[in-house]
C-alpha cells in the first residue's frame, strides 16, 4: 500500500499539517493516523515546524459573547438525554403534544414528575412555562449534577426579527435577568440552580429588543411563565 | 504569542481542562483566544465566520481535551491545529471566492528578519531563514497555503501556474524546509 513509502508518508503528513489535503483525502488520512502512532508523530513534527508562522497573525480580542457561547456549548455536556426510565413525561414530544391543556394540569404533572420515583440522577423537569392559553412553550430541566437548570422551548417559537426572548426569575423583588433563551429547541440556556431556590420563584420569558433588555428589567410583554416547582436543593 | 514561561502555564491549564475544571478552561480561553481569533481571521477574512470557528474550536477543545498528548507538541500548536482545520473547511465551503482574495502584503513581513530574542522568536527566525532559501514563487505558495488556507486550486489561480506545478512546488518546498530546519 502506498502509505508504506516513508517519503510519501512524510510528504502527506506535511500536506496534512499545511491544510492542503482535500476533504476526502484528509478524512482517509485521519483514519490512518488514528491507528498509526508513527504517522501521528510525523504530523506533530510538521505542525511544530510550521507553527512559527501562526505567530505572525496579529492577535485580535474576540467579542465576549463568544466565550459565553463556548460556556453554554460545553456546559450542555453535563445534561444527558433523558433515560428510558425517566420516561414519556419528560420527553419533549410529550410536551409538544400537550398543546391546549390547562396550566394547572401541567403544574400537577410537574409536581408528579418531580416527586415521583425514578433514578435520582436523571434530569428532572422543574418548571413548565406556558403561554396565556396554558399551552406549554418552554421547559426547565435540572441536569445530572443538579448545579444547572436548562431552559429550552418544547418546539420552535415564532420570534420577530431584531427581537430576543429573555428569561427572568421573579421571587418577590424585581425580576432578575437570567439570559437570552433561544426560540428553537436544542440550544438550552443554562442557569445556575442556585438562582431558582427561593420558594415560589416564577420563571418568565419576555419579548425584548435583540440582545436583551437594555435596562436590566423587562421592557416588553411577558409571553410565557411558569412556577418553579421542584425542590432544587 | 505565548512566551516559554507561558507555554508551561498553558500545559498546567490544559491538565486542569482534562480534569474538567471550568476555571482552567476559562483561563485557557483568556490566554489563547486572541491569537487563535487572529489566525482564524487571517484565513477567513470575515469576522462572523471567524467567530463561529473560534467558538466551535473551543467546544471541541473541551470535548477532546483528553486526546491532547503533551509528548507530541505544545498546547498552543494543538489548539491551532484544532482551529485551523475548521477554518480551512469553512473557507472551502464558501460559494464566493473572490471576496477573500485580498492583499497578502504582510507575506513580506514573514520573510523579514525576526528580532524577537525569545525561543519562540528564535524558531520563527529559523523558519524565516529557511523560507528565505526557497525560490520566490514556491515560498509564496507555502505561505499562502499555511497562513491563508489557500487550496491547490486557489494557489494555481493566484500564482497563474498549472496546478501540477504548484503541487510539486509545495512538496519540494516541504522537503527543503525539513532539511533546512532539522539539519
Amino acid at each position: 500500500m502506498k502509505y508504506r513509502d516513508p517519503k510519501l508518508r512524510d510528504l502527506l503528513a506535511g500536506e496534512y499539517a499545511m491544510g492542503l489535503l482535500p476533504p476526502r483525502a484528509r478524512a482517509r488520512f485521519e483514519r490512518l493516523m488514528a491507528g498509526d502512532a508513527e504517522l501521528a508523530r510525523l504530523v506533530a513534527d510538521w505542525q511544530e515546524r510550521l507553527a512559527p508562522i501562526d505567530q505572525t497573525a496579529p492577535p485580535v480580542a474576540p467579542p465576549r459573547r463568544i466565550w459565553r457561547a463556548v460556556e453554554q456549548g460545553t456546559l450542555q455536556r453535563s445534561f444527558p438525554a433523558p433515560t428510558r426510565s425517566a420516561g414519556l413525561l419528560q420527553s419533549l414530544a410529550f410536551w409538544r403534544g400537550f398543546a391546549g391543556a390547562a396550566a394547572a394540569v401541567a403544574t400537577a404533572l410537574v409536581l408528579f414528575i418531580a416527586m415521583g420515583p425514578g433514578p435520582a440522577r436523571a434530569p428532572t423537569v422543574v418548571a413548565v412555562l406556558a403561554d396565556s392559553t396554558g399551552t406549554p412553550a418552554f421547559i426547565a430541566t435540572r441536569g445530572e449534577r443538579g448545579e444547572e437548570v436548562a431552559v429550552a422551548p418544547v418546539r420552535s417559537q415564532s420570534l420577530e426579527a431584531q427581537k430576543s426572548f429573555e428569561l427572568w426569575a421573579i421571587a418577590g423583588g424585581p425580576p432578575k435577568p437570567l439570559g437570552l433563551v433561544s426560540a428553537r429547541p436544542g440550544k438550552p440556556l443554562l442557569v445556575p440552580a442556585s438562582a431558582l431556590t427561593t420558594a415560589g420563584t416564577v420563571l418568565a420569558v419576555s419579548l425584548e429588543p435583540e440582545g436583551g433588555s437594555p435596562t436590566g428589567l423587562p421592557t416588553g410583554p411577558v409571553l410565557f411563565q411558569g412556577k418553579v416547582l421542584a425542590e432544587l436543593n | 504569542m505565548v512566551s516559554d514561561a507561558g507555554a508551561d502555564e498553558l500545559q498546567e491549564l490544559m491538565r486542569g481542562v482534562v480534569r474538567r475544571e471550568r476555571a482552567a478552561f476559562a483561563a485557557l480561553y483568556d490566554r489563547t483566544a486572541p491569537q487563535l481569533f487572529g489566525i482564524a481571521l487571517r484565513i477567513l477574512r470575515q469576522r462572523e465566520e471567524a467567530e463561529d470557528v473560534l467558538q466551535e474550536a473551543f467546544v471541541a477543545v473541551w470535548d477532546r481535551a483528553a486526546s491532547f498528548d503533551p509528548g507530541r507538541g505544545s498546547v498552543m500548536t494543538w489548539l491551532v491545529t484544532v482551529l485551523r482545520h475548521r477554518a480551512i473547511d469553512r473557507r472551502r465551503r464558501r460559494a464566493h471566492l473572490e471576496d477573500r482574495l485580498g492583499s497578502e502584503e504582510d507575506l513580506l513581513a514573514l520573510t523579514a528578519a525576526a528580532t524577537d530574542a525569545s525561543d519562540r522568536g528564535a524558531s520563527l527566525a529559523a523558519l524565516q531563514k529557511c523560507l528565505g532559501e526557497l525560490d520566490e514563487q514556491p515560498r509564496r505558495a507555502v505561505l499562502l497555503a499555511y497562513a491563508y488556507g489557500y487550496t491547490h486550486e486557489e494557489l494555481a489561480g493566484r500564482l497563474t501556474t498549472p496546478i501540477g506545478t504548484v503541487k510539486s512546488w509545495v512538496r519540494r518546498s516541504l522537503e527543503r524546509l525539513k532539511r533546512c530546519l532539522d539539519g
